[in-house]
């Protein structure tokens, strides 16, 4: 049987996009209990919230490469020694599930191109999906006592990452864009004047930049 | 005296191809014995787990800094490392263009167990091995432990895709190379580019994102 490469780039895409959505979602909050950004956490606890980052990850990764097993797709019988031009549709054999996901881009596989597309959309999906629960979770735990450690002292006048670690993502927002406007015309006339002499912008624009 | 110098340099390129012709059957001829590791070769070599793993960590890059200017270094290495990944595939398919050299299963189909699907790019350099490298080459600038499991993690990628046999030694080696060099383009972009990348990674601050 002869499978259609848009059918399976189709399978693909929603598949990889789940992968990528779960493993940035667990990588994002591993990393944001690294950082103390609690306004990012998933639950108001440190500890707990890493260990849901790796089981995220785990999961992703166990649902990318087992999904062959229990979803139709080119991966059945025989199809791992094929060359993939002729991939059988059905489900994966356990024997033959490592293999399962080795097409090639020409019969529907992601090629890197289209990975540089949806890895990115799911990133930022888990970026939404944090600040969101994020900010339910600190809504709902404000008043809770914290467990030692786990909420970091800042300066209110911190913003970005910095002013998430007592913050809501939403609460932080306009803290972090005001501070932004009051900097960005300063930063770059600096920036300019600290830039290399080859730098393109300071070419352009002189070693002193424009005054704001 | 001219056809004797072309002759040993001939014979120098055959000895080279020789070696890594003999290589590539070797490891690949372990292939086939223990099911299990051939199992796990073909996952490793997956288009998939291993590119994913590189983008994560300069994910995880961009978050993970703990004091304003470790973040501010971290995030600037993200983007280089993030910009070296894109750099690193343009530079391949240059390469590419230049020289189509054929894959091992193609020249010696007859003495390889192909545990991949035949790709029909061709073989130098390898393409997820430049990849990463330039990941770990970037990480390396800021953070030598993380990039050690880098360099770990795209050694193994590029001898799992040896072992299938669709890589060549010198393809892993190549693209090992083109990995790294492409990083050190990149960080003199980035100081033709500047104050522009700064200027973006403030930005991302000024969204509550960086």
């Amino acid at each position: 049987m002869t499978t259609d490469p848009m059918v399976v780039r189709d399978v693909f895409v929603s598949h990889y996009f789940l992968l990528a959505f779960l493993t940035s979602l667990g990588t994002l909050q591993i990393s944001v209990t690294i950082s103390g950004a609690r306004g990012l956490w998933l639950t108001p606890h440190r500890t707990v919230t890493r260990w849901l980052g790796i089981g995220l990850i785990v999961a992703g990764v166990l649902i990318f490469y087992g999904q062959p097993l229990w979803i139709e797709g080119p991966w059945a019988e025989g199809s791992v020694e094929a060359n993939s031009a002729t991939l059988a549709w059905g489900q994966s054999s356990w024997s033959e599930l490592s293999g399962a996901r080795n097409v090639n881009d020409i019969h529907g596989g992601l090629d890197g191109r289209t990975q540089a597309i949806w890895f990115p959309l799911a990133a930022v999906l888990a970026i939404v999906t944090s600040a969101v629960v994020g900010s339910l979770s600190l809504r709902i735990t404000k008043s809770a006592e914290l467990d030692p450690g786990e909420s970091d002292p800042v300066d209110d006048s911190s913003d970005g990452i910095a002013g998430l670690s007592n913050r809501s993502y939403f609460s932080n927002l306009p803290v972090s864009w005001r501070n932004f406007r009051a900097e960005i015309a300063g930063l770059w006339t600096s920036g300019l004047e600290a830039a290399d002499r080859w730098s393109l912008f300071r070419m352009i624009f002189g070693g002193a930049g424009r005054k704001s | 005296m001219e056809p004797i110098q072309d002759d040993i340099r001939w014979s120098r390129e055959e000895v080279l191809n020789t070696i890594d012709t003999n290589l590539v059957i070797w490891l690949n001829g372990l292939s086939g014995n223990v099911k299990i590791f051939d199992d796990l070769m073909r996952l490793i070599a997956s288009d998939y787990l291993m590119p994913l793993f590189f983008s994560l960590s300069m994910f995880a890059l961009w978050y993970s800094g703990r004091t304003p200017p470790e973040r501010a270094r971290y995030q600037l290495a993200s983007v280089m490392g993030a910009s070296a990944i894109g750099l690193s595939n343009v530079a391949v398919w240059l390469i590419n263009i230049s020289w189509d050299r054929s894959r091992p299963f193609v020249d010696h189909g007859d003495q390889l167990n192909l545990l991949f699907y035949p790709p029909t790019d061709p073989s130098f350099p390898a393409n997820p091995v430049a990849v990463g490298f330039a990941a770990a080459a970037a990480i390396w600038t800021v953070n030598r432990k993380l990039a050690w499991w880098l360099i770990a993690a795209a050694t193994i990628y590029g001898f799992s895709r040896l072992y299938a046999g669709v890589f060549y030694p010198t393809d892993v080696i190549g693209g090992a190379i083109v990995g790294v060099a492409v990083f050190g383009f990149t960080s003199y972009l980035r100081r033709f580019l500047e104050p522009l990348v700064t200027s973006f990674i403030r930005l991302m601050r000024g969204l509550s994102a960086a």
